[in-house]
Order: structure tokens, then C-alpha cells, then sequence
């Protein structure tokens, strides 16, 4: 999975491309750390070139947005395909991840 | 000439009184979160110069001292309800020493046929227990002014000061009985929001202790009950079969997202969702294991248990497709991809049984 971080402003852009599961979620976690170190994070996430999340990805998600609220910042993922939703619809993380 | 040396005396001690506001402030933020107490707000202030020295033009004989002046340093602390002044008055009893000669309750002062200024004023010094330094005595020695009212009581006294109200020879009396009317609505208002919020106690009690016995049927459905109710942890035992098709870790989250639904569903007590808990628990398994298993996905939100409750109910119903294009559009707002996953969800249940016959979703009644 090729993964992008830009600042823009004070907003960060991540974009996700491909699948993301065991394989590459340790890659992930640490390429999303500096992020976790902002002051009040503002982060976007677009997943719309991701084509799967495993339950490590999920983990993931709930880690980073638990520090980014932590912070008093916040996280939103966009452009889910409909596969991925699913995946968070399924396990009730539709509900605990902010997607639009 | 005693005025200017009392004005000598307060510039040498304004680091002292500074201490005091600070210690004071501090002391009373602690202890009230400690004990759980919401205040509206504390506030401190040591009197300006300026005021100082026109207080002792207009009442100089009065004070001998400056020891005599007890409000150099005042501290303010405002509640929201008025049956919260007597329970900070208490704690206040318990932190400071309490110089009862000169401690006035204004509450209790006035005539039956009178309304106005009501607050509780304590005059105060630190105790050792609380703050001591030896190479500072007057920090324990030192009066000051503790102030405790309730907000509207607050409003009155700064309208009052900013109409000059208190001098009450200065407005006419037809202006003093409209603020005499005033202040009787005010005392009237601080005493509803109190048994209010009594009553509301009181009902939350009550509700809680009909929950906890299981008298489900008797207890209306709202967001408290409901809850009261997720305390008991009504899903747990669903939510521990779906998570075992994988073997999967229950992430806890909250079940209240799905209340409105409840609501749409046309449930009015508690004993709702219980019947339908024992009707739809084998479909929302089922539900669970034709999603989850064989995706290895290894963690579910507790709350899932009670999602696919929801949509078993729905399709039970017959609401079918519109039904549950309604839930996810109330849950997640609007979006194409609701109805997507509504007739995906849809054609699972026709494949698994879960729904007997083929409604033609458009004609149906929606759960929204």
C-alpha cells in the first residue's frame, strides 16, 4: 500500500492507496507516528484508492483517531468504497471511526 | 489622617492580600472537584485602592483599623441551584475558620414582604491546617470575604449595583417595585429550578431501581432509561456469540447511536427492546455469522450486537429495504451507499431465510 502525508495549511492529507492488512500495517502505524505528535491534529484521510482493511488496519484507525481526539484534534476518513465500508459496517467501526 | 494610614497599611499588605485571593481560590477549586461539585464560577479580587479609599470616605469612622475591613479580599462563589449554596456553605464550614460575629446571611435577612439582595457571606481566615508559613503569620490572620449566592442571585446583585438600586433613595419608588417584582420572580425562579431538578432525581432513581429489578415493561423508553438499561449490559451475551465466529476481540463502544432507531421502531418501554432481544437475537446472530465468518476480521464493536437486532427487527417487520435505508440514513446520514447496503443486507436475509417473503420494498412502510 503506497502511503502519502501532505500538510496543507494546518490540515494533514493522508492518502491511502491500495490494500491495507498485515503485510504492510506495521509500515503504516510508523509512517503515521510524527502525526500522532501534533499539537491538536487535523487530519483527513482519503480512502479512495484503498481497497481493503484487515482487522490490523481497523486497530490502527482506532489507535490513531484515540490520540488525535486525546489531543483535542480530530480525524475523518473520506471517500470510502463501498468494500471497505463494509468492513466498518460489519464490525460496528462505522459507528467508533468518523467516515464521510 | 487615620483614613490615609489605614491607605499605608493596605499598599505595605497588598502582596499579603494577593496570597490570600490566590490561596483561597485555589484551595476552593480543588476541594470542589474533589467532592464532584459544579459551580457556575469562583471568582476573587483584592479591593482596588480606589475603592478602598472611597469606602473609607463615605464609612472612615467606622474602621479603627484596617483590621476592621473584612472585604479587602472577597472571593465569590456562584451556584447553579439555590439548595447548592447551603451545601458549599457546609464545605466552606470545613475548610476556613469562620469568624461567626461578622458572617451575615442575607438570605435569612430580610422582611417576609420583601425581595432583593440574598446571598450567604462568611468572613473568613486560612487556617494552619490548610496553608502555613511561618516567615508570613498574616496569611492565617487575615479576614477575608467568602461570598456564596446562586446565579439569578448573581444577576440581581450586579443589576442592582449597575441601577444603584442599593442607595434606594436615588430611583423613584415606582422603578424600586418593579425591581422589588423582579426580585421576587428571581427567588421564585431559583426555587422551581431546584425542585426541578429534585424531581428529575427523583424519577431517575426510581427508573433505575425499576430497571435493576427488571420490571422492564413498567419503565418508559427515553434516553436515560435506556441507558440505565446498556449499564445492565443487555447485549453482552449476543455481542460474546458474534465476536466467537472469529474469535474475534469485542471492542466496547456505545449502544445509544441506536436509540432514535428504537424510538422509529415504535418501541415505548423497556420491555420493548427485551421481547425484542428474545425474538431477534437468533437472526442477528445468523446475520453476523453470514457477514463476519470467513473474513478473519478479528475485532467487533459491542455495539454490533444491537445493529443487527435492529435490522432483524426491521425485516421482520416487513419494512425491508426502505426500512433499512431509514436506519443507516438516521445513523450515518444520507448517502447513496445506505440503500446499496440496505439490498445487500436484504439479499442476505432472502438467501438465509431471515426474511420468508419477497416485499417489493417501494410499497412497504418505512421505519423512518
Amino acid at each position: 500500500m503506497d502511503i502519502t502525508i501532505k500538510n496543507e495549511g494546518e490540515k494533514t492529507l493522508v492518502t491511502l492507496d491500495g490494500r491495507l492488512d498485515t503485510t504492510n500495517a506495521d509500515q503504516f502505524q510508523s509512517d503515521i507516528q510524527p502525526l500522532l505528535d501534533l499539537q491538536k491534529p487535523d487530519i483527513d484521510i482519503d480512502c479512495t484508492n484503498m481497497t481493503y482493511t484487515s482487522s490490523q488496519g481497523l486497530r490502527i484507525f482506532l489507535s490513531l483517531q484515540k490520540s488525535v481526539l486525546a489531543r483535542g484534534g480530530k480525524m475523518v476518513l473520506h471517500n470510502m468504497n463501498p468494500q471497505v465500508k463494509e468492513v466498518f459496517d460489519i464490525t460496528g467501526f462505522s459507528n467508533i471511526i468518523a467516515i464521510r | 489622617m487615620h483614613c490615609e494610614m489605614i491607605l499605608d497599611e493596605y499598599r505595605e499588605r497588598q502582596p499579603i492580600y494577593n496570597k490570600i485571593k490566590d490561596i483561597v481560590l485555589d484551595r476552593l477549586r480543588s476541594t470542589l472537584r474533589d467532592n464532584n461539585m459544579v459551580v457556575t464560577a469562583i471568582e476573587g479580587r483584592v479591593k482596588t485602592e480606589h475603592s478602598l479609599a472611597g469606602k473609607l470616605e463615605l464609612k472612615g469612622s467606622k474602621y479603627h483599623t484596617i483590621d476592621d475591613i473584612t472585604d479587602i479580599v472577597g472571593v465569590r462563589i456562584i451556584t447553579f441551584f439555590s439548595d447548592e449554596v447551603d451545601k458549599i456553605a457546609a464545605m466552606v464550614e470545613r475548610m476556613f475558620d469562620i469568624d461567626w460575629d461578622n458572617s451575615v446571611d442575607k438570605r435569612k435577612m430580610l422582611a417576609i414582604d420583601r425581595f432583593g439582595y440574598m446571598s450567604l457571606h462568611y468572613i473568613c481566615r486560612i487556617p494552619t491546617s490548610i496553608y502555613h508559613d511561618p516567615e508570613q503569620p498574616l496569611l492565617n490572620e487575615l479576614r477575608f470575604e467568602l461570598q456564596m449566592r446562586t446565579a439569578l442571585q448573581h444577576v440581581w446583585a450586579n443589576m442592582q449595583h449597575d441601577t444603584g438600586y442599593k442607595s434606594e433613595v436615588e430611583i423613584p419608588m415606582e422603578y424600586q417595585r418593579s425591581l422589588n417584582r423582579l426580585a421576587g420572580i428571581l427567588e421564585l425562579a431559583d426555587e422551581q429550578f431546584s425542585r426541578i431538578r429534585k424531581e428529575i432525581n427523583d424519577y431517575r432513581r426510581n427508573v433505575q431501581s425499576l430497571v435493576a429489578t427488571g420490571n422492564f415493561d413498567e419503565v418508559p423508553l427515553n434516553g436515560d432509561t435506556f441507558r440505565s438499561y446498556c449499564d445492565l449490559r443487555p447485549f453482552q451475551r449476543l455481542a460474546e456469540k458474534i465476536a466467537t465466529i472469529n474469535q474475534a476481540e469485542l471492542y466496547e463502544d456505545s449502544p445509544m447511536p441506536y436509540y432514535n432507531i428504537l424510538l422509529r421502531l415504535g418501541m415505548k418501554t423497556i420491555g420493548d427492546i427485551e421481547r425484542m432481544r428474545a425474538e431477534c437475537s437468533d437472526g442477528a446472530y445468523q446475520l453476523a455469522l453470514i457477514q463476519l465468518a470467513g473474513t478473519g476480521l478479528d475485532i467487533v464493536a459491542y455495539s454490533v450486537a444491537l445493529q443487527n437486532l435492529c435490522i432483524v427487527k426491521i425485516l421482520k417487520l416487513g419494512y425491508g429495504t426502505v426500512g433499512l435505508t431509514g436506519m443507516f440514513s438516521a445513523i450515518y446520514g444520507e448517502s447513496a451507499y445506505n440503500a446499496q447496503r440496505a439490498e445487500r443486507i436484504y439479499q442476505q436475509a432472502l438467501r438465509s431465510g431471515l426474511v420468508l417473503n419477497d416485499h417489493h420494498p417501494e410499497t412497504e412502510t418505512s421505519a423512518s
